[in-house]
């Protein structure tokens, strides 16, 4: 069968602006994050052809456990009755978001960043820098990238290829977040875009937060990642309501 | 002559990137921070290459880019859109305005120098001499 005409098209652009594929786990959990309509047993299916997403939410499904060895729900199709399907897909929505940015570091920054389990990192403690960007229409929702001063400024430095001391005041540090959010975001953005979930960036809000309680969209819930590289500590929630209803 | 270059980004970062990934070769850098400043400085400058970023506040590059392309004196000018949006949908609707090429963030500098390279002519800058030329007395 021949692809629809915008497929096609849109494939022979891809080929000659040199735009990469999406990666195979990202296309499979955006289309289930769009489709309304899956049975338990195809999400089931989807999840567990994603180690990392099956093991966050067996790990969301046994809040009260220290390692797998307490876990008393022990299967995806379990954890999904327990914890319900919108709760998988936003752990679903964790997975193009951090793709993007571990790819965003590598290419700007060559620096690998490694996804790691939240409470592996320290809090924020104190005032940091908090970016925020707001994604509406299809699906709504916010995504939130949070670092130390120290981080924030050391990250500056790597993508204006200056060294920290030379970084300019706050605003420049600021400036630098805030595109950092804005093309992890907006690789997201495609993502859900292209899966059917139709929606509009806001512009980025940058500053300084302390004590900062991340906001959830009605009727939806949050999803917290984490990364490191180094001494550099990075804390990602998307809130967001993947039925928006 | 330099290579005159429009770098349009509400990112004052990415103006830097730019900047900095043009800095060997001889070319000129001008700015704007949206869309409807990126329209006044290409008609006052008259660039040889615009790269242009879409999601920007006061006017986006799409808006920025159709009316470039309505502009009998500026359509000829070859765009580089520079952005984190790469759903199939926005890259038709852009090819379809008649962008030279689609560069998506993240990105590295060669990849920029790349794909401006086939748009115009590059020149690197001259090496600076090791020690100040001194006038003869």
């Amino acid at each position: 069968m021949q692809p629809p005409p915008d497929i096609s098209q849109y494939k022979e652009l891809a080929r000659r602006y040199g735009l990469g594929p999406t990666p195979e786990s990202v296309s499979r959990l955006t289309a289930l994050v769009a489709r309304q309509d899956a049975d338990v047993d195809e999400i089931v299916r989807v999840i567990e052809k994603d180690p990392g997403l099956s093991a966050r939410l067996l790990r969301v499904a046994n809040p009260h456990a220290e390692n797998e060895d307490e876990y008393t729900v022990g299967t995806v199709e379990a954890a999904l009755l327990r914890n319900g399907i919108g709760c998988a897909l936003l752990l679903a929505m964790g997975t193009p978001l951090s793709l993007a940015l571990i790819k965003t570091f590598k290419t700007m920054l060559s620096l690998d960043l490694e996804a790691v389990d939240t409470h592996q990192l320290d809090s924020l403690t104190g005032p940091h820098m908090r970016g925020s960007i707001g994604f509406a229409g299809k699906v709504t929702g916010h995504v939130y990238l949070r670092m130390s001063l120290a981080s924030a400024k050391t990250v500056a430095a790597g993508i204006l290829g200056i060294t920290p001391e030379e970084v300019g005041g706050n605003d420049e540090v600021s400036d630098v977040i805030g595109e950092l959010s804005n093309i992890m975001t907006g690789n997201f953005k495609s993502n859900l875009c292209d899966a059917g979930l139709d929606c509009k960036l806001q512009p980025p809000k940058v500053g300084l937060s302390e004590n900062f309680s991340t906001p959830i969209e009605p009727g939806g819930g949050i999803e917290r990642l984490a990364f490191r590289a180094g001494a550099i500590h990075i804390f990602v929630e998307v809130t967001a309501n993947p039925w928006n209803d | 002559m330099a290579t005159k270059i429009l770098s349009v980004d509400d990112s004052r970062t990415i103006r830097l990137i730019v900047g900095k990934a043009f800095k060997p070769y001889d070319c000129t850098l001008v700015e704007a921070g949206n869309g409807e400043e990126g329209l006044a400085v290409a008609a006052r400058e008259k660039p040889d290459l615009i790269i242009l970023d879409v999601t920007m506040p006061v006017m986006d590059g799409v808006t920025m880019l159709t009316k470039l392309k309505e502009d009998a004196e500026l359509k000829a000018i070859p765009v580089i859109m520079l952005t984190a949006e790469s759903g199939r949908e926005n890259v038709l609707q852009i090819a379809r305005l008649g962008v030279r090429d689609y560069l998506v963030k993240p990105f590295k500098e060669d990849q920029l120098i790349e794909k401006a390279g086939r748009c115009v002519t590059l020149v690197k800058r001259a090496a600076a001499p090791a020690t100040p030329v001194v006038p003869a007395a």
